[in-house]
């Protein structure tokens, strides 16, 4: 079993106040993982040590075994992590079809190019219409991504995260804000576009939790509870106690 | 947007822009106009190339005259070395010099202003145009102090009957390299760069989270952008055969992104109309009136207030109306209300030029010629036509700007109704 992303001792602080106090996370190559935890508990801020936009303070991250602390987000990227936003993070200005295809064009070798005429980009225009099509946006192709609807711009944040290629899938509260039919339809979209990659997934709404994820991680005050499968997260006492307590008949 | 192998609509463009600048120089042909035209066609180069950074990049530059004005310096040196035989150098690729000049230097300078974006770029930028300026002053040797550098653009024998004496021949240079320069810069909007540079003024961010260093977009586009402002200042140096130290300075700077905001920032053809708009202003304007300044400083301040994203956005708004045959219903409103924005500018004007004369020019009598019309501005009668003029104008404009706003707000709705 290939380990895509290991945390060893990761800690955080700002200022004086420490948020992440010592993560040990190994997770497989394939694995759906959840993170879940209450408020406050540091779920993003992980996510943004993962992803390079915040520095650690001690630790290592490893992706596919490669030491990736202390990297620029985009030289993470570049190895093959791809993360999406909590707050919706798109290129406003640009049409959906456009937000993808920027996002693709690193992975296709293009890089600074400017002698190529973006048109003639056939692999670019494949790759970018295969997502919006999966992500069910191909209506939407010439609409700018600011006038979206918010359920739009949330699949579209997803739909440039996956649009690389990357192996490793960081999705921060992919279902923020919406309603349950939504709700059912992002994680259907979630289960398709990860398909054969590792996920790693910072989510609320238990019902989307223990339905897509193989494991569970529960984060709470910067340190991990406990990780287990939902089975075993969902009878550990220690996290009913902490955190699912009042959520747990939902759940 | 459809793929359209063969474009037919951008080739018709195209071809028409080209066929204009052959032609123009035909119908006007008194040395005014071609002087006038010739500037218009590096301010076009300078002014694309300034909304590679602000429009495309979202790099507000307050020091992009750096650029065409090095450009400028090591051309009118190259020149000065070509004529004296110590180099071979055709003025015709002189312009090249100065491109690769600009791009030096955006490499150098570029390196340090693109380390951030946002205001701190701007204020970089602002620094850095202070520094050469500055330089220009303390390097008499290579600036030539107050006087500047003076060439002179013919020399040697004519190369296939091209000697670059007479302007229209300098014209028709200027227009080749603009008309280059401009489908450069169009097709360096879409490439990978290009499209990535979009990105990353829209969300420098998520940029970085696809793989792309923000620093190094901004750097390459500025340093692209550099190449096409040095082509514009080697132009102006053969163009005027004199290159000073008001070239690399913050007036020219605020210039060009004057004409860049006042075109319109957001589509590829704004900053051209911009340009051409701002000449006129600096370069026509400044033969009739002295408060020619004014009344651009006017332009810029309604331009930012009432039409933030310039000509360019103005026309484009009326495109989905006349999509609709919907154009003939606001006509009249738009002819109204512009009968009355004359009246008021009549009373701007004639405001502006008897105060002129008044407070500025009345050492030669207050008596004053304003459409062929002689009268004294320390007259009543005058004043008076001024005032009723401000009322009359402003009564009616307001009026009519009432109605075209509901008029316009009507459609809108009726088009946003039939969208979705």
């Amino acid at each position: 079993m290939t380990i895509a992303l290991q945390l060893s001792g990761v800690k955080k602080s700002f200022g004086n106040t420490e948020i992440i106090r010592g993560v040990d996370l190994a997770i497989p190559q394939g694995e759906r993982h959840a993170i879940i935890g209450p408020n406050g508990a540091g779920k993003s801020t992980l996510f943004n040590l993962v992803s390079g936009r915040f520095p650690v303070s001690a630790g290592s991250v490893r992706l596919n075994g490669e030491e990736i602390a202390g990297l620029k987000p985009f030289q993470i990227n570049r190895k093959g992590l791809s993360r999406s936003f909590q707050i919706t993070n798109i290129f406003h200005n640009l049409s959906v079809f456009e937000n993808l295809r920027c996002a693709v064009l690193w992975s296709l070798g293009y890089k600074y190019s400017f002698w190529h005429r973006l048109e003639a980009l056939r692999d670019a225009r494949a790759r970018a219409e295969e997502v919006m099509e999966s992500i069910g946006l191909a209506p939407r192709r010439a609409r700018p991504a600011g006038l979206l609807t918010y359920a739009e711009q949330r699949a579209l944040e997803i739909g440039i995260t996956i649009a690389g290629g990357a192996g490793v899938i960081l999705l921060d509260e992919p279902t923020a804000g919406m309603s349950r039919s939504e709700t059912d339809h992002v994680v259907a979209l979630v289960r398709r576009v990860t398909e054969g990659k590792t996920l790693v997934m910072v989510e609320h709404d238990m019902g989307v939790v223990f339905g897509l994820a193989d494991k569970i991680s529960v984060l709470v005050y910067g340190e991990v509870l406990a990780t287990g499968t939902p089975e075993e997260i969902r009878a550990n006492a220690a996290v009913r106690e902490a955190y699912l307590g009042k959520e747990a008949g939902h759940a | 947007m459809r793929y359209q192998p063969l474009n037919l609509g951008r080739w018709i463009l195209w071809g028409g822009m080209a066929l204009l600048m052959a032609v123009l120089p035909l119908v006007f042909t008194q040395g005014f106009a071609i002087s006038l035209l010739s500037q218009m066609g590096i301010a076009i180069i300078f002014t694309l190339s300034y909304n590679m950074l602000l429009g495309q990049s979202g790099m507000l530059s307050f020091g992009h005259a750096v650029y065409s004005g090095l450009g400028a310096y090591i051309a009118v040196h190259v020149l000065n070395m070509a004529s004296k035989g110590q180099l071979w150098m055709p003025v015709s690729l002189l312009p090249l010099v100065g491109g690769l000049a600009g791009a030096f230097f955006g490499v150098l300078f570029g390196y340090v202003t693109t380390k951030r974006a946002g205001t701190t770029f701007a204020m970089i930028t602002l620094g850095i145009g202070e520094l050469v300026f500055s330089c220009s002053l303390m390097f008499p040797e290579f600036f030539g102090g107050e006087g500047g550098i003076t060439t002179n653009r013919v020399f040697g024998k004519p190369f296939l009957g091209l000697s670059f004496g007479p302007a229209i021949q300098v014209y028709y240079l200027i227009a080749l390299w603009c008309l280059a320069s401009m489908a450069l810069m169009f097709a360096w909007a879409h490439t990978p760069l290009g499209r990535i540079a979009n990105a990353v003024r829209d969300n420098p961010e998520r940029a970085e989270f696809v793989g792309y260093d923000t620093q190094k977009v901004r750097w390459l586009t500025l340093i692209i952008s550099a190449f096409f402002a040095g082509i514009a200042g080697a132009l102006g140096c053969i163009n005027f055969e004199i290159v000073t130290a008001e070239n690399v300075s913050a007036v020219r700077s605020g210039g060009v992104l004057l004409a860049a905001f006042i075109g319109g920032v957001g589509f590829f053809f704004g900053p051209i109309v911009g340009a051409c708009l701002f000449v006129y202003f600096v370069v026509a304007l400044s033969d009739h009136t002295k408060a020619w300044l004014l009344y651009l400083g006017l332009f810029f301040m309604l331009m930012v207030m009432f039409a933030p994203g310039g000509i360019a956005s103005l026309v484009m708004m009326q495109l989905p109306v006349i999509a609709r045959g919907r154009f003939k219903e606001l006509l009249p409103h738009y002819g109204r209300t512009g009968a009355a924005g004359l009246l008021l500018l009549a009373a701007v004007v004639l405001t502006v030029e008897m105060t002129y004369k008044i407070s500025v020019d009345s050492a030669n009598g207050t008596v004053m010629k304003l459409l062929g019309v002689e009268f004294d501005a320390a007259g009543a009668g005058p004043w008076a036509l001024a005032g009723a003029l401000w009322l009359v104008g402003g009564g009616l404009f307001y009026g009519g700007w009432r109605r075209l706003a509901h008029a316009w707000g009507e459609i809108q709705a009726d088009i946003a109704g039939a969208g979705t």
